[in-house]
């Protein structure tokens, strides 16, 4: 009788500790320095796009990001962003948001081809800004939207020549850094 | 004492209704799964079509409106719902309304260009489609959401259409927002209905008459399985009971007929052997005394204990037997102990032994005194009343009451539950000078017996062991007749 009890115990005691162990912190792609990250472009991000309505936008790269060049492929340049790249973009309430207001939300994008759930190469996440909590989307409306930046479209130089930009609207060396907010 | 099992206690009805539950569950488990999964693989295949149907229709979509050929759009969408009766293409504008339905949005885009980019189209009135459901704007909200849902128009068993539906958002694409503006994240909602009843009828029909087959398999299974437990345990068993009801009953003649050689088998056997057995010590207690077995029961440890002690003797049956054969000496000696026998038993005496032609009986109990007066007094009245079955003998009887000690006596081997003492032998001895039809009775006895009972005496007698004479009273009448 007690050895069964024992040996109940034992069994409940290894689940835990297993469930425990189990039980990984969720990652966080757009780590706390991220506000160290170096714009991808200097354009005032202030105008209306869909999906952003016409929030005042600041994307952000880290430096894996920064080691992409492009490759000559058919006469047209080719971006393919190196696994490890974050794209953070904060979202503010407005446009024309206040000198040290703080965004209302944080897109990421993540070249984790790898991963079963990317979309193009890349991971589409949120970020619930009061808790930290980073969400991938599982929707195609992201990437929907992204396929747009290996097209020619109305933002930035409008990749005149439809290269392939690797889903970024923004690829490094397009203009200007930004001024620093 | 009960013998057959009430109602809802059967062992035959426990072991069926065990019997289809085990297979209900068990089965149907199975069948559930199996109708679930079917299920589950009609809802993924359909939407998984449905959501290809989507991208293909908006990248039709999109490829035709971004040159502007809003006409060849509606012209995709007329042919698309005409090679397909069993699916119907729709696109409603963001707002709910049908797309190409009027010139709205071709005036939108000219005056947003500043020039007039596309010719107003001679639209024919539409007829009023059906409206979007309330999904519609969950899917055309933000974020857009594509949906996949069922939209049934009553039951298709009842004559109902069973509908999956798809709601694909067209995305307000940044190379869209030269046209359109970027006011906006969803220009419109593709929605997809695809008439899926075939497809739920011939599963209702799959399902339902696997559904029919699991019920006449569980019936089947239930039936043999039932049927062969009945055949191979339960009748075995209730013959088993049968029996042993038999055996509470005093029969002892029945047996079980089961000739397997399984468990049930064993147990029959042995069922069989006990009730031979049981048989045997049956019958042997018609030669053992009453008090023999009620010690077996109750314990064979010797004790002293007060009784009252009856012998009887058939007088002259010495000379008797010289006279008459064996057989009619047996005869007339078995009828009169049998007769004997049956008065002191009616009068609640044991009978602890027969010596010969003499019968020793034990009365217990305070009124012990007063059975064994009466007992006598019918004793010596079997003669006077059927002179005809004692063949003209005649039985003398002696009674004491005092103190004896009752145990086991005898060897291992053999041995009587029995009562030794002086009042024994008084009884014995008194028996021994008692004449034919006489009852003599010790000073013991009549003074334990009621004013009912008349004696003679008392009379002072020299008995053999005994040192004094000895007080004698002869029993001259009672409740139990009357002695002269």
């Amino acid at each position: 009788m007690s050895s069964s009890i024992l040996r109940l115990l034992a069994i409940a005691a290894a689940t835990a500790a297993f469930a425990a162990c189990s039980a990984r912190a969720p990652t966080v792609y757009a780590t706390p320095d991220y506000h160290s990250w170096q714009r991808t472009t200097n354009v005032v991000l202030d105008y209306p796009i869909p999906g952003h309505q016409d929030r005042f936008r600041i994307p952000r790269m880290n430096a894996v990001g920064f080691t992409a060049a492009p490759t000559m492929v058919n006469g047209k340049r080719r971006w393919e962003f190196p696994e490890g790249t974050v794209i953070a973009k904060e979202v503010y309430a407005t446009s024309r948001p206040s000198p040290g207001a703080a965004p209302v939300q944080l897109t990421i994008m993540v070249k984790a081809p790898k991963d079963p759930r990317s979309q193009g190469g890349w991971l589409w996440l949120t970020r619930d800004l009061p808790d930290g909590t980073e969400t991938v989307f599982m929707g195609n409306f992201c990437i929907t939207c992204h396929a747009n930046a290996n097209e020619k479209h109305p933002y930035g130089d409008g990749n005149p020549n439809e290269e392939f930009r690797d889903y970024v609207y923004f690829v490094p060396g397009e203009g200007a850094p930004a001024p620093s907010r | 004492m009960a013998t057959r099992p009430s109602r809802g206690s059967s062992l035959t009805l426990k072991v069926d209704l065990l019997l289809i539950a085990a297979l209900a569950l068990g089965i149907g488990a199975v069948m559930a799964a199996f109708a679930v999964s079917l299920l589950s693989f009609r809802d993924q295949l359909t939407t998984e079509s449905l959501k290809r149907q989507g991208d293909d229709h908006f990248v039709a979509v999109e490829t035709l409106m971004i040159s502007g050929n809003a006409p060849q759009a509606v012209g995709y969408f007329t042919k698309v719902n005409l090679t397909s009766a069993a699916t119907s293409i729709r696109l409603y504008r963001r707002d709910g309304t049908p797309a190409f339905s009027d010139n709205s949005t071709i005036d939108r885009v000219n005056q947003r260009l500043k020039v007039q980019r596309f010719e107003p189209q001679d639209r024919p009135p539409v007829a009023a489609p059906a409206m979007p459901t309330p999904r519609f704007n969950e899917a055309a909200g933000f974020p857009p959401r594509e949906l996949f849902f069922r939209d049934d128009q009553g039951l298709a068993l009842a004559g109902g259409t069973a509908y999956f539906r798809a709601y694909r958002p067209l995305i307000n694409l940044p190379k869209c927002t030269v046209c359109h503006g970027a006011d906006h994240t969803v220009r419109g909602v593709i929605d997809i209905r695809s008439d899926v009843t075939p497809i739920v009828k011939a599963q209702a029909l799959t399902i339902g008459g696997a559904g029919a087959a699991f019920l006449a398999v569980v019936a089947a299974l239930a039936l043999i399985i039932g049927s062969f437990l009945r055949r191979v345990v339960l009748r075995p068993v209730q013959a088993v009971g049968r029996l042993c009801a038999e055996v509470t009953a005093g029969r002892f003649e029945g047996r079980v007929d089961v000739r397997t050689r399984d468990e049930i088998g064993v147990l029959a056997n042995t069922v069989n052997t006990m009730v031979g057995g049981l048989r045997e010590r049956f019958e042997l207690t018609k030669y053992v005394s009453a008090s023999t077995l009620g010690a077996l029961t109750e314990g064979q440890e010797p004790r002293r204990a007060t009784r009252t002690l009856m012998f009887t003797d058939v007088r002259g049956f010495t000379s008797y037997t010289e006279r008459r054969s064996a057989e009619q000496v047996v005869g007339v000696l078995n009828r009169l102990l049998e007769q004997q026998s049956a008065v002191i038993q009616a009068n609640g005496g044991d009978i602890d032994k027969f010596v010969g032609d003499s019968v020793v009986a034990v009365f217990s109990g305070p009124d012990g005194a007063n059975r064994a007066c009466r007992a006598a007094i019918q004793v010596v009245h079997l003669c006077a009343q059927k002179p005809q079955d004692c063949d003209g003998l005649t039985v003398g009887v002696g009674i004491a009451t005092g103190s004896v000690i009752q145990g086991m006596i005898g060897s291992i081997r053999r041995a009587d539950y029995t009562v030794i003492g002086d009042s024994v032998n008084l009884a014995s001895r008194l028996c021994g000078i008692a004449r034919g039809m006489q009852v003599l009775v010790s000073d013991a006895t009549r003074s334990e017996a009621d004013a009912r009972f008349r004696f003679r005496g008392p009379y002072s007698v020299r008995l053999k062991g005994k040192a004094d004479a000895q007080r004698v009273w002869i029993l001259a009448g009672g409740p139990g007749g009357t002695r002269s």
